[in-house]
């Protein structure tokens, strides 16, 4: 059984459809990035997810509940949100006590969750005095008191200095890697996503256009070549008579631009040293969640 | 644990910890304590006027009883503690969904409906500990600048302390009867509301829109809960109490009034809950 399972999610503000049928499956153990153009309906996924607000047609089960019954999970599944939701006027510490009230086993104490998010320091500080990145600390703290198995994390990067980021992406891997913690991750930091997660699912134009492992992704994609030569209009000749490689033409440096299917930059180079052509460069420009999305969400436009 | 205990001792976590609580406890007594301080304060400066123009006091055995103060101290307490209830009501559910904090408590342990449900009991344990300070407040304090006794003219007893014990009794419980509404009504305007601040506001407006109106109504006013809290146009049955006990007996006491003020407000009271917990699962969190 999944640890998410969404299919044929609609969802109308008014007249305005947002989602157009969203279909998601996020499996146990993985780390899932939900990626998409602002507006697209990334957060309003994640609501409905969550039961914070109604869809019109569509079936939602996380961890085997419905989202208006989640609580019956009993904090196997936690949320982590863009605003870091805590009371302002409660301290760090009397925020994570407060949490702890809504675990039925805590597996981690208070002091535990501070030393690993880096909050010892600010424990007495009022959650209304703490900078936006100390606050978004406190909301990943109190969220993993309670050992959950799926955490749904909405930009979970905003407000972060990159001390912060490397600490939150340790944090997600370690928790993935060692407890078995299966994360959805909202967010528009792409390049993170890449370095984090497993799957990656592009919302786009209210539906999941791709959803697929990260390394499948990236590898139905074209990888790009930039090559120099003193010789590029017979370079040119020699690769476009090449399957699977499609000519860009040359740029103002003189570079010659070039996608391939399979990205292998060693038989091109061979073949244009053994036409007796000179390589004095040959850039690989690896295929990056970036370029795949950009790809993607300018495809409908 | 069950959900609709986690939700309370959660209320009650935060409660403990912010100030609203505190106030909504504290501040009824603290005002009535402080008018019964400024009214002996008037009354000495009274006295030593009569005194030094050689002018003897009304009915002062009459007027200085502590029990007519008593009362006083608490229609001035529950005014006031009906007004902050409405608000922090009002408050309460929209406050904390204006900071998101209700979505840890929704998705990771309780229902929309238990959620619902702590906050109107923790809004009761509040009502109830305000009520006892207060009762304890004011009557300690008019003991202490006044004497309790019975209800004595030309060495002829009228009231007995027995039969004021009982009218008080009866107009505190008719003045305590609609503070659930109240609660009720708070709610209701926070679950229905975008912001804390709208909530606040709209439950306030309301509260006293009633209050003003109320006189305009005739006996419909009957069959509003609101009708019968001490207000700031008090129409409640302890008002004619604090008559009573001074030895006023020109009170006419309609049964029928009475009886409606003992039960209009429990129809309101499940009435205002249950549009609460309808609104409160269909809208956004």
């Amino acid at each position: 059984m999944p640890a998410l399972s969404v299919t044929g999610l609609k969802k109308n503000y008014g007249s305005f459809t947002v989602l157009e049928g969203v279909n998601l499956q996020v499996k146990k153990g993985s780390i899932h990035g939900l990626v998409g153009l602002n507006g697209s309906g990334k957060t309003t996924t994640i609501e409905c997810i969550l039961g914070l607000q109604s869809f019109n047609s569509g079936n939602i089960t996380a961890l085997g509940q419905s989202p208006k019954q989640l609580h019956r999970t009993k904090g196997k599944l936690v949320a982590i949100f863009d605003s870091p939701s805590l009371h302002p006027n409660l301290t760090v510490r009397q925020c994570l006590q407060h949490a702890l009230l809504l675990c039925d086993e805590p597996t981690r104490s208070a002091q535990e969750v501070e030393d690993l998010l880096g909050v010892s320091r600010f424990r007495n500080f009022k959650i209304k005095n703490l900078s936006l990145g100390n606050k978004r600390r406190a909301s990943i703290a109190q969220a993993l008191l309670g050992d959950p198995e799926f955490v749904v994390l909405d930009e979970p990067f905003n407000g972060l200095d990159a001390e912060g980021v490397d600490d939150v992406l340790e944090l997600i891997s370690v928790l993935n890697r060692d407890y078995g913690t299966t994360f959805l991750l909202s967010s528009h930091q792409l390049p993170y996503l890449e370095q984090i997660c497993s799957h990656i699912a592009i919302l786009h134009q209210g539906k999941i256009t791709h959803s697929d492992t990260i390394s499948n992704l990236l590898g139905s994609t074209h990888t790009k070549l930039q090559i120099k030569t003193p010789n590029s209009e017979a370079a040119s000749k020699l690769l476009e008579d090449i399957p699977g490689v499609e000519l860009h033409g040359i740029d103002s440096e003189g570079y010659l631009n070039i996608s391939v299917a399979d990205s292998d930059s060693i038989a091109i180079n061979k073949t244009l040293v053994e036409s007796q052509i000179p390589v004095a460069e040959l850039i690989l420009k690896r295929a990056s969640l970036a370029t795949l999305f950009r790809e993607i969400t300018s495809e409908g436009d | 644990m069950n959900g609709l205990l986690v939700a309370i001792k959660s209320e009650l976590f935060v409660a403990l910890r912010t100030f609203a609580s505190k106030l909504i406890v504290a501040a009824p007594a603290l005002v009535a304590a402080a008018q019964l301080m400024l009214v002996k304060l008037t009354e000495a400066g009274q006295q030593a006027r009569d005194t030094l123009l050689g002018e003897s006091g009304f009915e002062q055995s009459v007027a200085n009883n502590a029990y007519g103060f008593f009362v006083d101290g608490l229609i001035t307490g529950l005014t006031m503690l009906g007004l902050l209830l409405v608000a922090q009501s009002a408050y309460s559910f929209s406050y904390d969904s204006d900071i998101g904090s209700i979505r840890h408590i929704l998705i990771r342990r309780v229902s929309r409906g238990s959620v619902l449900t702590a906050k109107l009991i923790h809004l009761h344990l509040l009502a109830l500990l305000s009520v006892l300070l207060l009762l304890i407040t004011s009557y300690a304090m008019s003991g202490m600048l006044w004497e309790y006794g019975a209800i004595v003219e030309d060495g002829f007893e009228l009231i007995s302390e027995q039969e004021i014990h009982e009218e008080i009794w009866l107009g505190l419980r008719l003045a305590l009867v609609p503070l659930p509404a109240a609660i009720a009504f708070g709610l209701l305007i926070s679950v229905s509301s975008q912001s804390a601040t709208q909530a606040v506001t709209a439950a306030l407006g309301i509260t006293l829109a009633i209050d003003i109106f109320k006189g305009l109504l005739g006996d419909m006013s009957n069959y509003l809960y609101a009708s019968f809290q001490p207000s700031l146009i008090d129409q409640s049955y302890l008002q004619s109490v604090s008559r009573i006990v001074r030895g006023y007996s020109d009170i006419l006491i309609d049964d029928s009034v009475l009886q409606l003020n003992m039960w209009v407000p429990f129809p309101a009271l499940a009435l205002f809950f249950a549009a609460s917990l309808w609104i409160v699962q269909r809208r956004k969190i």
